[in-house]
This record gives C-alpha cells, structure tokens and sequence, in this order.
C-alpha cells in the first residue's frame, strides 16, 4: 500500500494546469493499489467521460473496480443538508422550493462550498471509501472551498452551523487523514501560483500538504552542442524542421528543469514529474492510466 | 486562417473572456498595445497577471491606478491599470451610500458575499469599472481582462444576480413588519410566513435571519443608483461601441468551454469579433510527411552533423518531430470542432512560444500574429 495514501487527498492549483486528470489520475493508481476510492468534482462530470465511462446526474458512478466518481451539486447538497437538519422530506421540499427561501439561502457566505463540502467530509466519515479524492476548483474558489469551516467558527455563534463547521475543521487539518496535493506547470505564472497556494493552504488554513505534482514536464533530450551543430547551414527541409523542434523541445526542457528546481527548493514537499503527453487521438484513459503508472512508481 | 484588423479599434471597448489559465491576459495586454501602436490612447485593464508581465506593464502593487507604460514608437498612448475589485466594491457603495449606513454596510456579512464571493459580482464589478473609465473620456480603446469565469453566464448574468441580491421583493416583504418595527430575534415569528422563518433558522440561526433584514435596510438606497447604473453597462457592452473576444487554448476542455460561452454570447446579443486560439501547437514540417529516423541519419550524414549520442541523434530527432506532429493535429481537430461550432465568427490562431510571455518585446510576437497588417 502507498505510504503516501491518506482518507482525503484534495487536488488543486491554477485553471488549466491539469487537475482533474491528476485526480482521475490519482485515484486510478489508488484503487488499483487496492483502496476503495471516490472522486469528487465540483458541479461537472468530467472524470467518468475521461475514463471512459458515463456520468449519471448527481449519482455515484462506478468506473473500475474499488474506483467510483461523483460529482457535487450545490442544489443536491443543501436537501441533503436541510433533510439532515430537519429530518422532514416535506418539511424540505416545501422550503427548498419556495423563492423566498432559496434567495435567502443563496445570499448566506458561503453556503453552497459549506454544504458542498459537508457532503464531500461525509463520504470520507462513512468509511465506505478509504480514500476520497477531490478534484477541487481553482486557486481562488478552491481555497474558499477549503477556508469555508475556519471562517465559519470565526463568524458563527455556537448553534447549527458551527458545529458542523468544527467535524469538518477537524478532518481537513488532521495530517493523518488529508493531503493537499499542488498540481503545477512548469511555466511562470503557475509556480508562482503554486508557492502562494502552499503558503496560503499550508500556514494560512493549516492544511497538511501532501505533494507537488508538476505535469506536462519536458525531459532534457539534446546538448547544446547538437543543437549548435544543428542550427546552422542545414539544406535539408525536413532536418531544418527537426532542428527547430530540438531547440523548442530544450527550451521547455531546460525551463521545465528550472522550475522542478524552483519548486524543489521553496517548497520541502516530495516532488512528482508527470510528463508531457502526445496522444495521437484525444487525451483519454491511455494517458490517464500512464499518468497512473507514474505517480504509483514515484510513491 | 484570419486575423484581427485594426477596424477592431473602432470600437471604445474590447472585454476577453474565456475559461481560467488560456492567456486572456496576455491577449488583452497585446489588443491595448496594438491599439497604441495604431495610434489610439489605449488602457488595459486586469485583475491578476503574472508579475512579470505585471512589472512589464509598469503596473504597482496597488490596484485601481492608470499607469502609463513607455512605449516611444508609439503614436498612441498605453495605459494599464490592475483592477482592486473589493476596493471597487467598496469605492462604488461609498458613492452611492449616505454616510450614516456606510460602515454599517461595509462591515455586514451579507456585503462580504456581494463584493468576493457572489457569483457574477466580481464580474459585475469589472465591467462597472469599465463603464466609469469609458465615462470619463480619457481613453479611446479601453481592453478589460475579465476574472476567470466557470460559467459565461455569470459574467453575462450580473447585474440581474446583484440586483436580485439588493432588491429582493418577496424577501423584503416578508421581513418587512420586523424592520418597520426596528426589532428583530423572536418578533420575526410572529409574522406571517412563520414556518418558513422557522424553518430557515433551523437550517441557519436566527442571527443570520437578522443580520440579512439589517442589511436590506441599509442597502436599500444603493438599489436605484445600482439599478440605473447596471442598465448602463449593459447597454454600452450590447452597443455596437463594444466588442467580445473570447479567448481559449486548443485543448479539449477550454475548447468545449469557449463552443458554450460562444452561444451565450450570441444568445445575449453580444458582438463577438473573434474567437482567439491562444497557444496552439505548430508543426514545423507543415506538409512534408515524417521522417524515419533512418531518414534523419542518412540527411544527417549529408549535411556533416555526427549521429551520436545514446539514443542516437536522428531517432531523438525522429522522436521530437513525432510528438510535435501528434500535439499539433490534436490541436489542428480541436480547433476545427471550434471553428465550425463559432460559424461565422471568425477564428484567429496564436502559436505556442517556447517560453511564457512576459515582457512588451513578446507581447508584440504575439501582435504579429493577432493582427493582421493591412
């Protein structure tokens, strides 16, 4: 089993970089370790399309042995909340569907990523999964996401919602059930991002921090002294091309090196590489399923 | 395959939308700066670039101030501002509220939640910005960067959602008796609606319930202001003094994102004037097809280059044309699928640069392959 296995691994980083192939990813490698493992996103389904199976609604889809997906839905989660509250299926209906009552609930801090969230907590308080994985949003979202039950206790008085907040604190600051894996590019922007996010989780929200999985990552291929002998006097169109896509391909080589440096030396997390893929179709199960071998060959 | 024209720069305002992490800065920042280059008083607009090309741009840490960035071949002028949008929040109820509700308002919970983390409000806010630097008539191309949006209907949706938010009737009514009466907590039971009331402090607490009536006594002068205010907006941004250009990458999902915003856009009457390709994937051989490695050392042997190395050179040259050509007609279908989706907006391709944009040197790179240079 993967020493690195917690009950809840949160993914998150900047749009675009890749995280929802990370958890499908992850969660992939995890169950094929043998843990039974939920992936969680938020509002979308992309994670059964990407495994190439179908997503029903608000249900939990199975998509391989002991690997299940499902996708969290504010409006979903706030019936399962108040059912919880007031223990009436009427009670709910008639509430949840009055105008004046969902304005209300809609102008709450907040609320949706509160019950949301909840609902993510309560599936790793079952125990029906050993891991939970959740695809989170970016950056910004993504943090309120997780700040949500520490801003709550600071704001609430005792009562309902803070003691929901306080079992929910108490899970994600536990460093034994939760990781906050930063999944990053090797570009500018994105580190920089990623080390405010480290800071911000980590110190601000006092989340354990799990990995740093840098993806789309270009190994080093040519020397400088092939590339030099390369660039010059080439008569040949093709060999001419082939130079220009040796020089590209170092230069997002060699940044790429930078950055895993960067990243390695700011931040004391153990540091996963996820190469750059080229899929000859679309991106689907075959590139998740490399991904997989290769976060499971670096824990 | 086409690219923008000058014409663009008839129009006062450019807003780029698009999903989160495909360049919409970077294209905002080039649109102004051509602008400039073409002889306009130009302004960017954005909410959170990268400190680089923030240093670029001569943008300081502090929001909401024009900084004018040097550019001496210019015939124009360029301009930056990096936008606060709490501050612009708090600066826009400070002009609309009287002083004796203003902190009052500024310190409520429900006020938190329209300034940060009501959908459409950040939105909302930009755009307002906007309206008030197009206002003041010192800019002739104002570029807004907008905030990365899940949804196009939340940039599209504002106003509507702030206005819900402020002028909510059925709300107001129903906790109307407990603010005439200047009282809260228990009273708010014996009204009418009472197992509503009841029903949502259970889910919620009764202080919340307060805490909303206060603040829709306190907002309530702000709504009329808001309202006439939101109508402006959102008629300068469907005039034909507007214009939308809606930015993705070649990726799967970006691309889906930009297929749905497109329609949004169409939908709510909006002047698209061109979908942007950002970072697309070229392939160097163009036509020719790919060589073997075998082909690679035999060429290699011609031109003099020793085939060395472990693996040998012409199988990793081999290799790296392979991957180039694999990305690039991956990205080539995605954008097919695109374009035929946007018919006829036209679409307009950027290519991916080896290395991040982020000086004014790159951003005139990408210049040269935005506009065209009729």
């Amino acid at each position: 089993m993967s020493r690195l296995a917690r009950r809840l691994h949160v993914v998150i980083g900047k749009g675009g970089v890749g995280k929802t192939t990370v958890s499908a990813a992850l969660g992939l490698q995890l169950s094929r370790a043998g843990r039974r493992v939920l992936v969680a996103e938020v509002r979308v389904q992309q994670i059964p399309r990407l495994l190439g199976a179908e997503g029903r609604g608000y249900e939990i889809v199975r998509i391989a042995d002991r690997l299940e997906a499902i996708s969290l839905d504010p409006k979903e989660a706030m019936r399962e909340y108040a059912l919880m509250r007031l223990h009436s299926k009427l009670l709910v209906r008639s509430l949840l569907e009055n105008r004046v009552v969902t304005a209300f609930l809609g102008f709450i801090p907040s609320l949706p990523e509160l019950v949301m969230l909840g609902k993510l907590l309560h599936c790793v308080r079952t125990g029906e999964w050993d891991t939970v994985i959740f695809d989170a949003p970016a950056t910004g979202h993504g943090l309120t996401f997780l700040g949500v039950p520490q801003a709550l206790r600071d704001a609430v008085p005792p009562g309902a919602l803070r003691s929901e907040a306080d079992w929910m604190q108490e899970i994600l600051v536990d460093s034994t059930a939760t990781a906050v894996e930063l999944v990053t590019l090797p570009e500018e922007l994105a580190v920089n991002e990623t080390l405010e996010l480290a800071e911000k989780a980590g110190q601000g929200l006092g989340l354990p921090l799990g990995r740093v999985l840098l993806n789309r990552h270009v190994p080093l291929r040519f020397s400088d002294e092939e590339l030099k002998r390369l660039e010059v006097g080439i008569a040949s169109e093709k060999l001419a091309a082939a130079s220009r896509a040796a020089r590209e391909h170092e230069i997002r080589a060699r940044r790429s090196r930078h950055f895993e440096e960067r990243l390695r030396s700011s931040l004391s997390l153990p540091l996963v590489t996820l190469p750059m893929l080229h899929p000859e179709r679309a991106f689907g199960r075959a590139e998740i399923e490399a991904l997989a071998e290769r976060i499971e060959a670096a824990s | 395959m086409s690219a923008l024209s000058s014409r663009l720069f008839e129009r006062e305002v450019i807003v780029c939308v698009g999903a989160g992490g495909v360049g919409k800065t970077t294209v905002a920042a080039t649109v102004a700066l051509q602008a400039a280059l073409s002889g306009k008083r130009a302004i960017v607009l954005t909410i959170d670039p990268a400190r680089r090309l923030a240093n670029a741009l001569g943008l300081a840490e502090l929001g909401n101030q024009a900084t004018r960035v040097e550019l001496p071949d210019a015939p124009g002028e360029l301009w930056a501002m990096m936008l606060d949008l709490k501050r612009s929040w708090d600066e826009f109820i400070t002009r609309t509220v009287s002083t004796e509700h203003r902190d009052a308002i500024l310190r409520n919970r429900f006020y938190q939640t329209l300034s940060s983390s009501l959908a459409g409000s950040q939105e909302y806010i930009a755009t307002e910005k906007l309206y008030e630097l197009h206002s003041s008539g010192r800019w002739e191309v104002l570029v807004l960067d907008t905030p990365p949006t899940q949804n196009a209907l939340d940039f599209l949706d504002a106003p509507r959602r702030i206005l819900d938010f402020l002028g909510n009737k059925p709300l107001r009514r129903l906790l109307a008796p407990a603010l005439v009466a200047g009282r809260f907590g228990l009273r708010l039971f014996q009204m009418g609606g009472k197992a509503i009331l009841e029903g949502l402090s259970r889910l919620t607490g009764i202080e919340t319930l307060e805490e909303l009536a206060r603040f829709l006594v306190e907002i309530q002068p702000t709504y009329d202001a808001f309202k006439e205010r939101a109508a402006k907006v959102r008629e300068l941004l469907a005039s034909d003094r507007a214009a939308f250009l809606l930015v993705t990458t070649a990726h799967g999902t970006p691309v889906e994102e930009a297929i749905s915003f497109h329609r949004m856009l169409v939908e709510a009457k909006t002047n698209v004037a061109a979908v942007i390709a950002n970072r697309v994937h070229v392939d160097h051989l163009g036509e020719l097809s790919l060589p073997s490695p075998e082909e690679l050392a035999d060429e290699l042997l011609r031109e003099g280059v020793p085939d060395s190395g472990q693996p040998a050179l012409s199988e990793r040259l081999a290799r790296t044309l392979r991957e180039m050509r694999a990305l690039a007609s991956l990205d080539a279908r995605n954008l097919e699928r695109l374009a035929a989706s946007v018919h006829p907006t036209p679409q307009v391709r950027v290519p991916r640069f080896p290395a991040d944009v982020y000086d004014l040197a790159a951003l005139r790179m990408v210049a040269d392959h935005l506009f065209s240079r009729s």
